[in-house]
């Protein structure tokens, strides 16, 4: 029964309910304008929301989180620049829709399919996230360290151009979340004898300037891209289209939630992954690929609304973050003095069924705003870069001052920024540094724990690696994740 | 244009950097990648002076490993960015617009409008604790808008002012947010 009363928190509140909506409209804005993110939005919301009762914040994150992945494929399908990386596969066939005066159409069809993937996803959250909750009790601290480790290799491996890169940029976050005193013998980590270092480098800062600035200052190299009006024409799709693509969408829900819910990996990698999938298993599409097939419009945008709810799986049973965003929403859980892992589930279990029943409630928003107001909002994305930019420059700027009211910080946000820049143009991807600077702490604790675990001998901390089930497990897949990435195994690959 | 497969392995974070872009991007990419290589041995160095190799478990064990990795990591990008400047000289691939929605071209790190931003944020951040946030962002926003959207300064103030009420009513009233205060103007911003 108190499953059920708080499962039904945020529909029954009219706040709670105002909340959500407004998230689910403002990240479907914030998701469709190139060079705004959902993980920009949400790192700045948090610092604005760190003093709101906790349910108050995450309704409206959580809005805007389901709002801003399928807010990317607005303009994917209007203008052929995707608002968001997952929304890549989405513009190769929507914008040829577009083109041929479809475009309502295809917004129509991936509006109701993102919500069926988004509502997929949540219920694999539902069903299972208690089950892994109870089963990761089992795990001991090797485990939490290889989890975290094979998080950020994932996003390393997967999202940027080369694996070397991603490394580089994960191990990069872990030494800044080192630096401070260190938790067990206060030692000071790379201070620099600086009062202010002792308490760490702030992660909204990182998260801000990372995410924040960074991508403003690139977005400089795109301020002159012509807008292009489309015609809209009706947006409800037929019951055919949607009874024709259902088998297809569920698979690719399927896909969606599995790789949301692997540590790391995301809504971009489902969605390139679903449409590879609509490739392969279509073998007679009335259009052909490329060219506007409803097939490949349909599978990513299932499949990336569908990895919402896988991405929330780990962070909120493991305390690993699913992928970027939910790096971010971890570090407003810490903030709100919550600590995500199993005993979250078990302790907290009413904020558990808040969290399902607030991303239901924001998919039903999406299904309502998603099919409404199409005309209004092409004319908000056209909002000039050169307003958007400054703009967003100074939003960090209070967001970051907000969180301890300590001025330093502002210069931190901006040197990250820079710092961000630079990674961004020559091709490292800035998500595994969050995930790094989230989960370096914790890979530090649990690495010392498994070493202290093994006397200090090295012999026994390796053989901890394999004498377990579930360690082997991890271990293995460890293991295989790195010799995946070296060039040997690559050219075997090609060669077979 | 680009084929779909060359655009399966982009980006997680936020920016879609089209894989066109990592066969070349000018000289910049090896600098930089050496400038990663010395910034992972320097943060090596500060690593191995906080405990130095004194036993498993110390404080310096985890960002040693992380500096590591990183040392390593950087010089497998340097050497390729060496390898692939010695093979393709000097030429970076021709651009093709239509490919790279939110990428960066090729040899274009350090633009103008890079430059003139940044040094226009760097200002804003160093005026913030003296003149407050209020008066900086409007200077900062007026600046910046004037620079990169070149419709006249009377619009440019305008959007100025609409923009900075609309931040004030928002975080300080709606978000009860605290602003940065300066300390020239104390009371009043």
């Amino acid at each position: 029964m108190e499953m059920l009363s708080n499962l039904s928190l945020s529909w029954l509140d009219p706040w709670l309910m105002f909340l959500t909506a407004a998230g689910t409209l403002a990240g479907i804005y914030v998701g469709a304008i190139p060079g705004l993110s959902v993980t920009m939005a949400t790192s700045i919301l948090i610092s604005f929301t760190f003093k709101w009762p906790v349910n108050d914040a995450l309704a409206l994150i959580a809005g805007v989180f389901v709002g801003g992945v399928y807010g990317g494929a607005r303009t994917a399908i209007l203008l052929n620049i995707p608002g968001a990386p997952s929304a890549v596969a989405t513009a190769i066939e929507g914008y040829p829709m577009a083109l041929r005066g479809e475009a309502g159409q295809a917004i129509g069809l991936t509006t109701v399919m993102s919500v069926l993937g988004g509502l997929i996803g949540i219920l694999a959250l539902a069903v299972s996230a208690p089950a892994i909750a109870n089963f990761a009790l089992m795990f001991q601290s090797r485990d939490y360290l290889l989890l975290g480790l094979i998080g950020i290799l994932l996003v390393g491996a997967l999202s940027g151009e080369s694996f070397a890169k991603g490394v580089f940029a994960g191990a990069l976050g872990v030494l800044i979340g080192m630096v401070g005193l260190d938790p067990m013998t206060a030692e000071q980590r790379l201070t620099f004898g600086s009062v202010q270092l002792m308490g760490g480098i702030p992660y909204i800062a990182a998260m801000i300037g990372f995410f924040g600035v960074a991508e403003a200052l690139v977005q400089l190299h795109n301020l002159s891209l012509p807008p292009i009006r489309q015609k809209i024409g009706s947006v409800i799709p037929g019951l055919a289209d949607i009874r024709r693509y259902l088998g297809l969408a569920l698979r690719s829900s399927g896909i969606g939630t599995i790789i949301g819910a692997l540590p790391g990996t995301g809504g971009d990698i489902a969605a390139l992954l679903a449409y590879d999938h609509a490739k392969r298993s279509t073998k007679n599409p009335d259009v052909p690929f490329g060219k506007g097939a409803k097939e490949g419009l349909v599978a990513p945008e299932t499949a990336n609304n569908a990895a919402v709810g896988g991405a929330f799986i780990p962070m909120l049973t493991l305390g690993i973050p699913g992928d970027a965003v939910t790096a971010v929403i971890i570090g407003a859980l810490f903030i709100h003095g919550l600590k995500p892992g199993p005993l979250l589930l078990i302790e907290t279990p009413h904020l558990f069924w808040f969290i399902v029943g607030n991303l239901t409630l924001a998919n039903l928003f999406l299904l309502i705003f998603g099919l409404s107001g199409i005309r209004v909002f092409t004319k908000i994305v056209e909002c000039p870069k050169a307003i958007l930019i400054p703009l967003i420059i100074v939003l960090s700027a209070v967001g970051t001052y907000a969180i301890q009211n300590n001025p330093v910080h502002i210069t931190w946000m901006l040197g990250f920024g820079i710092a961000g820049y630079f990674m961004k143009v020559f091709g490292f991807q800035v998500g595994p540094v969050i995930l790094g600077v989230i989960l370096g702490p914790m890979l530090d604790s649990n690495y010392r724990r498994t070493m202290i675990g093994a006397r200090h001998d090295i012999g026994e901390f390796l053989w901890n690696f394999v004498s377990n089930p579930i360690t082997l497990v991890l271990t293995v897949s460890f293991l295989l994740l790195l010799v995946s990435q070296t060039p040997l195994w690559q050219r075997w690959v090609r060669d077979r | 244009m680009a084929g779909p497969g060359d655009r399966l392995r982009t980006g997680s974070g936020l920016l879609f950097i089209p894989m066109k872009f990592h066969q070349s991007k000018g000289p910049g990419e090896a600098v930089f990648s050496l400038v990663l290589v010395l910034f992972s041995a320097a943060a090596f160095w500060q690593s191995y002076g906080i405990s130095g190799f004194g036993g498993l478990t110390s404080a310096g064990v985890f960002p040693m490993l992380a500096s590591a990795a990183m040392l390593i990591s950087a010089s497998v990008v340097l050497s390729r960015a060496v390898r692939s400047r010695l093979s393709e000289g000097d030429m970076a691939p021709a651009e093709n617009p239509g490919d790279a929605p939110g990428g960066v071209r090729p040899g274009k790190v350090f633009t103008r409008d890079l430059v003139i931003v940044a040094a226009l944020v760097a200002g804003y951040v160093a005026a913030m604790p003296y003149i407050g946030f209020v008066p900086a962002s409007a200077l900062f926003l007026f600046a910046a808008f004037s620079y990169l959207w070149r419709k006249g300064w009377l619009v440019s103030l305008a959007v100025t002012v609409l923009s900075v009420t609309v931040i004030y009513v928002v975080f300080r009233l709606g978000f009860q947010v605290v602003l940065p205060g300066g300390t020239w103007l104390r009371g009043v911003f």
